[in-house]
């Protein structure tokens, strides 16, 4: 069997431009290395309860808004039915000492909170809230009418970090924490953290902020249907192995694991890019590339907890919780924490995301999932108590937490078949070159979170850039704008 | 580091890190046509330029002007000479 186009890895990003390069018209093949497509945004269920694991909510999804408009594009739509969060606090910060702080939904009534919040921070509010429109506003796909042209090799490389970005304005320390929480969706300290990716991650959630029906697993099975649908075909439970070359160097195909040889003219790599010199011949990439590609950091480790409230309550339907610790910690005390999933019958199911230190779990680097030693369970068991105690004394209305589950960067690591286990596979730090999508292999395209943006959000875009690459950025605009 | 020295360290680190011939690296040679780099090689001739030198020279947009392996060598040179004018 021979394809146009083979996408390799079932994430968002290859549904996504699996989806699209059929829609072209193109004979498309996709290839995962799980049972089951989307492994990350399809969760787990423990009992009564189903728990997301990659996906809690999203901006942009507001009709006519760009992943409602990208949906659209996908034949999705019909499929999915999104439920808005709570427009008076979609967020709520608990700090130390603090009377809780609620990111209202909508720019200006965000303004405006927090005007009231910070008496005298007037200008730097609007002021910053100004740069993070102005950042969305040249991104050519968040904003569709902004001009294709523009974003150079160095994009998002150079220039000011969020920190930067924030001390221009204000050096009030509270205010500063406030508007760096969001880092939190992409796993990139304030300090490091490219103000322009920043504005791309928060400026949609500035706007609407909404979550789907069924969680991540709609979205999964909605690609699913639609994959179906197109007549790609899928290969399931085996990833694939190396990339084949015809002796001119031309791309002809992949070997799977299981010795499948799919032979295609075009492919779009979405697996972590320190995997991929690993499966081309030596010589293919240049010294350089290779290493740069073995040397990028992933995005933040995190703990993650699962588990179920001991009260019935309501406080996490449509909103989130922002625990943090003291101001002088800056974000490392962290803990997140949002509905196990987002449909009306939620009950009181709940994830709790914490940073872990780069490293906390190296020790046990060499275990896999399944296998590992005791001292590691108790590790987990030790932080897990940890956060317990910090969730119960951070939202006495929960009632206390029964755990359910556990999971650390081994866990994803191993779950995800990524290197290192980054909550949002390579980060995009100041200094970090990142791969671009083009290789020097004539249609082999790199796409996924850590090519384009973090995220729902930033792995469909990377798919619609991937297949923007391949029709032309323009074509592929008129389509998403006549969608509107 | 004179002048020589540093032209060679140039053409050792790119010839290593981007699999070229030594012999074809006259000053006169053409990133593009004649070394056979591409767009895409840009930022890695950025990297390995910075960890070479041990400075920063991604956002110097001189740079983005350079089209011939003497372009580099003349960059380089005076970013270094200035960075050590100003030690």
């Amino acid at each position: 069997m021979s394809y146009d186009w083979l996408v390799i890895g079932g994430g968002a990003s290859g549904l996504t431009a699996a989806t699209l390069l059929a829609q072209e018209g193109h004979r498309v093949a996709l290839v995962e290395k799980n049972p089951c497509l989307a492994p990350l945004l399809r969760g787990f269920r423990r009992g009564d309860f189903h728990f997301d694991t990659g996906f809690h909510y999203t901006g942009g999804l507001g009709r006519g808004e760009i992943l409602d408009l990208f949906f659209r594009c996908l034949g999705l739509s019909e499929r999915l039915r999104t439920t808005p969060f709570d427009l008076t606090g979609f967020d709520r910060v608990r700090e130390p000492g603090q009377a809780e702080f609620a990111f209202p939904v909508g720019e200006e009534r965000l303004e405006e909170r927090l005007c009231r919040e910070f008496p005298g921070q007037e200008r730097a509010i609007s002021g910053y809230l100004a740069e993070v429109r102005r950042a969305c506003a040249v991104h050519p796909y968040l904003d569709l009418e902004a001009p294709l042209a523009g974003s150079g090799t160095f994009f998002g490389l150079e220039g000011t970090s969020l920190q930067e970005m924030l001390s221009r304005w204000t050096d009030h320390p509270r205010l500063q924490r406030l508007f760096s929480v969001h880092t939190l969706l992409y796993g990139v300290p304030p300090e490091e953290a490219p103000f322009s990716l920043h504005a791309s991650v928060v400026g949609p959630y500035y706007q609407s902020v909404h979550g789907l029906v069924g969680g991540g697993l709609a979205l999964a099975e909605a690609f699913a249907a639609r994959l179906t649908e197109l007549g790609i075909d899928i290969f399931l439970g085996r990833g694939a192995q190396e990339l084949l070359f015809t002796p001119a160097g031309t791309l002809r195909g992949a070997r799977l694991e299981d010795g499948t040889i799919v032979e295609t003219r075009g492919c779009v790599a979405t697996l972590h890019p320190a995997l991929l010199p690993g499966m081309v011949p030596e010589g293919v990439f240049r010294p350089v590339y290779r290493r740069r590609l073995l040397a990028l950091e992933d995005s933040l480790p995190a703990f993650t907890l699962y588990g179920v409230c001991r009260k019935a309550n309501s406080l996490l339907h449509g909103r989130n919780i922002f625990l943090l610790g003291n101001l002088e910690n800056g974000l490392d005390d962290t803990i997140y924490l949002t509905a196990a999933d987002n449909g009306p019958a939620s009950g009181s199911g709940l994830v709790a995301i914490a940073p872990l230190p780069p490293g906390a779990t190296d020790r046990w680097k060499d275990s896999v999932t399944g296998r590992r030693p005791p001292e590691y369970e108790a590790y987990k068991a030790e932080q897990a108590a940890h956060l317990v105690r910090r969730i119960e004394e951070g939202c006495p209305e929960l009632g206390g937490i029964k755990v359910t589950a556990t999971a650390t960067a081994l866990t994803m690591r191993d779950y995800l078949h990524t290197p290192r286990g980054g909550l949002y596979g390579v980060r995009h730090r100041l200094g970090q070159y990142n791969p671009q999508r083009r290789t020097r292999v004539a249609n082999l395209l790199l796409a996924g979170q850590g090519v384009a943006a973090p995220g729902v959000l930033g792995a469909v875009l990377s798919g619609f850039l991937a297949c923007g690459d391949v029709i032309g950025h323009e074509q592929l605009r008129e389509r998403v704008k006549a969608c509107r | 580091m004179t002048d020589q020295e540093i032209i060679e360290r140039i053409n050792t680190s790119l010839a290593e890190e981007f699999e070229l011939d030594l012999a074809d690296m006259v000053p006169e040679a053409t990133i593009y046509e004649d070394l056979g780099l591409d767009s895409l090689d840009t930022v890695d001739m950025v990297i390995v330029l910075e960890a070479a030198f041990k400075f920063k020279i991604r956002e110097e947009t001189a740079i983005r002007e350079i089209r011939t392996l003497g372009d580099i060598h003349n960059f380089v040179i005076d970013k270094y000479r200035r960075q050590d004018g100003a030690a």
